[in-house]
This record gives C-alpha cells, structure tokens and sequence, in this order.
C-alpha cells in the first residue's frame, strides 16, 4: 500500500502488472500536474483548503513536491508580508489571524500567485481528483495482494464449439 | 495582464473555458477506473472509450435536468 501511495502504479508494477502500473503512473501524473499547471504553485494548499490537500497527498510523491514548493512560496510571502509567528498561529485571537491571513493573501495577490475563481476550482479539482483515482488504485493493489493475485489475470477464451470437442 | 508561467502562477481562463476542461478530467478518470477494473488490457481502449462517452452524456443529462429545475419549478 505504501508503495501504491509514494509512487501511484507502483503497487500494480510490484504485483507483475507493467502496463496497467504505466497506464497509472502517466495518467495521475498528467492529471495531477495540468491542475498544477493550470492553477500554480498554490493549488495545494495546507492551511485554506485542508479536504483538497489531504486528496491532493494521496498523489504521493506529486503531492509532497508540489508542498513542498508551494510551503517555499509561503514562508516567502510570510516574510514579505513582516509577520511574525504568533499573527499566523492565532494565540492572540481570531481576528489577528485572519488579517495575516489577508496580509499573506495580498502579497501573493501581488506577484500574480493568488488562486482566484475559476481557476482555482478547476486547478484543485484536476489535482484532487488525481488523489483519490490514486486511492482506487491503492485499493485495488491492496485488495490484489491480498489475494496473491500476481501477474495478469488469464484472458478470457471464447467457449468451444460442440464440433471442436 | 501578467505573464503566465506554468507550474507558478495561475492560468488566465474564462469562466466559459472552465466547462470544456470538464472532459480531459472525464478521460483521466475513465482510464484509470478501466485500467483497475478490465480483465483484459487489450481492450482497454474501447472500454475506457465506452466510460468517457458515458460520463460525458450523464453529465450534460444531469446539468440539463438541473437547468429545467431551476428554470421551471415554482
């Protein structure tokens, strides 16, 4: 499972399965970086869309580098914006957090990095999306292991003909 | 307008572009639900084909069943 979960196919690949693993591994990377590409380097987004990151982590490896560099792009604009740990962390009331929360939100507005609607709709649901195909996957690798079903399943033949008997 | 670099910042896009992008995520889904599920990949193709079609058609069903719920209902 956590080997279907790091690399999406990778658990198909492990049970003997290369082209369905291929298959797999393209088609959730394809899906998971257009909605990167369409939405920018804070589609996901740990701390305003918690129900799409955690979808967007079930991409694995995708998912933590795209965190990875959307945290950089974040720490940057905290910096940016002067704020300091405790704006972000809330311990002074709800409301100082939501400014810094608008004050982070404008400097990313600023260098044109702000998600905005549509696109964010969009972004998020390509990318959310490749998560929890990925988590079919798993499933279906899991179940597979389970089993010992190791290999292709054998092809379905035509019934023989009385004649042929 | 500001430049677009992809993977950075977002795309400009219009919100009568946004429908259209419904069907590459249709296909995407279609071909990974197909690769898990057939018994056979060598007809993969025309499963995956059969599921897209499917899904695209439930879709413009169901939005042109809303679209007359919420035009017509009292």
């Amino acid at each position: 499972m956590a080997l279907a979960w790091i690399v999406p196919g990778a658990g198909h690949l492990y049970l003997r399965r290369p082209v369905r693993a291929a298959i797999i591994f393209i088609t959730i990377a394809v899906t998971f970086w257009a909605g990167i590409a369409i939405g920018g380097v804070m589609t996901v987004d740990r701390e305003n869309e918690p129900w799409w990151f955690a979808a967007d982590m079930l991409t694995g490896v995708h998912g933590l580098v795209s965190w990875g560099r959307q945290h950089r792009v974040q720490e940057q604009a905290i910096v940016d914006a002067k704020l300091t740990p405790s704006d972000q962390t809330g311990r002074t009331g709800a409301g100082r957090q939501t400014a810094a929360a608008q004050e982070i939100h404008e400097v990313l507005a600023e260098r044109n990095l702000a998600l905005v609607p549509p696109v964010d709709t969009v972004a998020r649901a390509y990318a959310g999306v490749a998560g929890l195909i990925n988590l079919l996957c798993i499933f279906d690798a899991a179940m597979l292991a389970l089993m010992g079903a190791v290999g292709e399943p054998p092809r379905p033949t035509a019934p023989e003909s009385p004649a042929a008997k | 307008m500001m430049a677009w670099t992809p993977f950075y910042n977002p795309m400009p896009m219009s919100s009568a572009t946004v429908l259209w992008l419904v069907l590459p995520l249709c296909a995407s889904v279609a071909m990974v639900y197909k690769t898990v599920r057939t018994k056979d990949v060598r007809r993969l193709p025309w499963e995956v084909l059969w599921l897209f079609v499917y899904m695209v058609v439930g879709l413009i069903v169901l939005g042109v069943g809303l679209w007359l719920l919420m035009k017509y209902w009292p």
